[in-house]
């Protein structure tokens, strides 16, 4: 019995704190967009997504990389300067993990940058990718 | 006790060729003292800018310490230094003035009547400068040892006093040294160096009538009477709390929603109408999308009315609320702000170790807590590029 717990500690620890793998909490986050999509997610999509330049958004910011820069490994800049943690989960691990945080920044940002709100497949695969980077 | 004549050292002192002892150790330790914690209060004062208070306030203590130990020396101290021995009529000190200006003086072994005045001058207006000094440290900086009792407002009025003041301190200086000059030259006798070395040539002179030993002694306890009540004081005023800085714990819901993006803004910094505006239109938060959810948003602003500047009563508190008519939502776009930090490059703003003009607490390290020091701000150097 108590090797029995020792053993799920171990494990959730190990889930929890490994970087590049997504936890229960990111699966549960990707599970909830999936729910509405109705599709598999694409990691390359979601790349895409995040390089892609619109132009339905507000001037200055016509993609994703103008504030978290070409790649998701990179500490990004808010428009004060302030640093953004960088994007990609297996360099910020708690990253993706609070469904309300998620819907907030996906609010905020596709309205800054595409002037409308995301799909659930837009959201998805966006985060496919980051969780695999 | 002192008056008794000590026939040994008169006759000693009168046969020196050195001359005639008549200012004691501790008044010319005092008077030189004075001197340099004067020049350091005037140039700071005057010159300096406002980031080096802290100099000026400590050398404001010394002339504070140096003030009230001679005003015991002037009841304790030997003969020419009691406030007794240069006490002249008002007729006398115009009789006195007046053979001056026609180039005559009357021999004075100690202060003339026409220094007599300058001492009782330097005293009241010296007092009156470090009385001033300390109640605008602690009603406009919230520090030293008023900060608990005086409102900022009190602090501001008293500026204008403080400097008026100090003005007239320039003017006795300048009287002083002159004065000095012109009686040394009628009498034939360098008062300057006198107070160096304590003696002057003029035979006629009384010499200092007490021991040595006896002199150094009473100085030593009243020194240390005067450090000790001053010290003590200073201790327990300090003890109360400054009346203008709010203590507060920050709050975790405004300092990870808004701390994501810029720097989480001490509450003091805006008044309560422009948190308001500021929070109802996060959607359009200075062009960019800050939406919250209500739940969220209305747990930061009953954080941020709480206390908000109406709360405090510090500098910053102070100035800021008086917001900009056109951008009244803006702390950089406030007056106050645009004047104080006028005189830095823009290019500083943008050093990668500052970011922009909202990131208060890079230069301010205390903006966390409101307070705002001239003390605490350092502007971090430029970091240098890596070498390519």
């Amino acid at each position: 019995m108590k090797s029995l717990t020792s053993t799920i500690c171990t494990v959730l620890l190990i889930v929890f704190t490994s970087p590049g793998f997504a936890g229960p909490q990111q699966d549960a986050v990707v599970n909830y967009y999936k729910e509405l999509a109705k599709r598999e997610f694409s990691a390359s999509r979601g790349e895409a997504f995040f390089r892609a330049k619109q132009t339905g958004g507000k001037p200055a910011t016509p993609s994703c990389t103008t504030c978290h820069t070409s790649s998701p490994m990179n500490t990004g800049k808010t428009r004060v300067n302030k640093p953004i943690a960088p994007m990609a989960l297996s360099k910020t691990p708690d990253r993706f993990s609070d469904l309300k945080k998620v819907e907030k920044w996906f609010g905020r940002n596709c309205r800054s940058v595409l002037g409308r709100e995301c799909t659930a497949l837009e959201k998805g695969d966006f985060l496919t990718f980051m969780i695999s980077q | 006790m002192s008056d008794i004549p000590f026939n040994s050292d008169v006759e000693r002192t009168k046969s020196s060729p050195r001359g005639v002892r008549v200012w004691d150790l501790p008044v010319r330790i005092f008077h030189w003292g004075l001197v340099l914690a004067v020049t350091i209060t005037l140039v700071t004062g005057f010159l300096a800018p406002e980031w080096r208070l802290d100099i000026h306030v400590w050398a404001g203590y010394a002339i504070a310490l140096l003030v009230t130990f001679r005003l015991l020396w002037g009841l304790y101290g030997s003969r020419h230094a009691r406030f007794a021995s240069f006490v002249y009529s008002p007729k006398k000190t115009i009789e006195h003035i007046k053979g001056v200006l026609r180039g005559k003086s009357a021999h004075y072994s100690g202060h003339n009547p026409a220094g007599a005045v300058m001492v009782f001058a330097l005293l009241v207006v010296l007092a009156t400068l470090t009385v001033s000094g300390i109640i605008i440290l602690g009603g406009q900086e919230n520090l030293g040892p008023a900060a608990g009792f005086i409102p900022f407002s009190t602090g501001v009025e008293t500026v204008s006093i403080h400097r008026l003041v100090a003005y007239g301190l320039l003017f006795l200086i300048a009287a002083h040294v002159i004065g000095m000059l012109v009686e040394s030259h009628i009498s034939r006798e360098n008062l300057a160096r006198a107070m160096i070395t304590g003696r002057k040539q003029d035979a006629a002179s009384q010499p200092i009538i007490m021991p040595n030993a006896t002199i150094n002694s009473r100085a030593l306890v009243i020194v240390v009477i005067v450090g000790l009540t001053g010290g003590g004081a200073y201790a327990i005023m300090s003890a109360t709390p400054a009346s203008g800085i709010v203590k507060f714990s920050p709050d975790d819901t405004y300092a990870s929603e808004c701390g994501d993006c810029h720097y989480a803004y001490n509450p003091s910094l805006l008044p309560r109408n422009s948190w308001q505006g500021i929070m109802a239109g996060l959607d359009d938060h200075f062009g960019e999308d800050a939406s919250l959810d209500s739940e969220t948003a209305n747990s930061i602003l009953a954080y941020l009315n709480k206390y908000s500047s109406e709360a405090w009563d510090s500098e910053a508190a102070n100035n800021l609320r008086i917001v900009s008519v056109k951008n009244p939502l803006s702390i950089t776009a406030t007056a106050y702000w645009r004047r104080r930090h006028g005189e830095i490059d823009k290019k500083v703003f943008e050093q990668s170790n500052i970011g922009s003009k909202g990131n208060c607490v890079a230069c301010h390290r205390d903006a966390d807590s409101g307070r705002f020091d001239d003390a605490a701000i350092f502007i971090p150097a430029p970091p240098v590029p890596p070498k390519t």
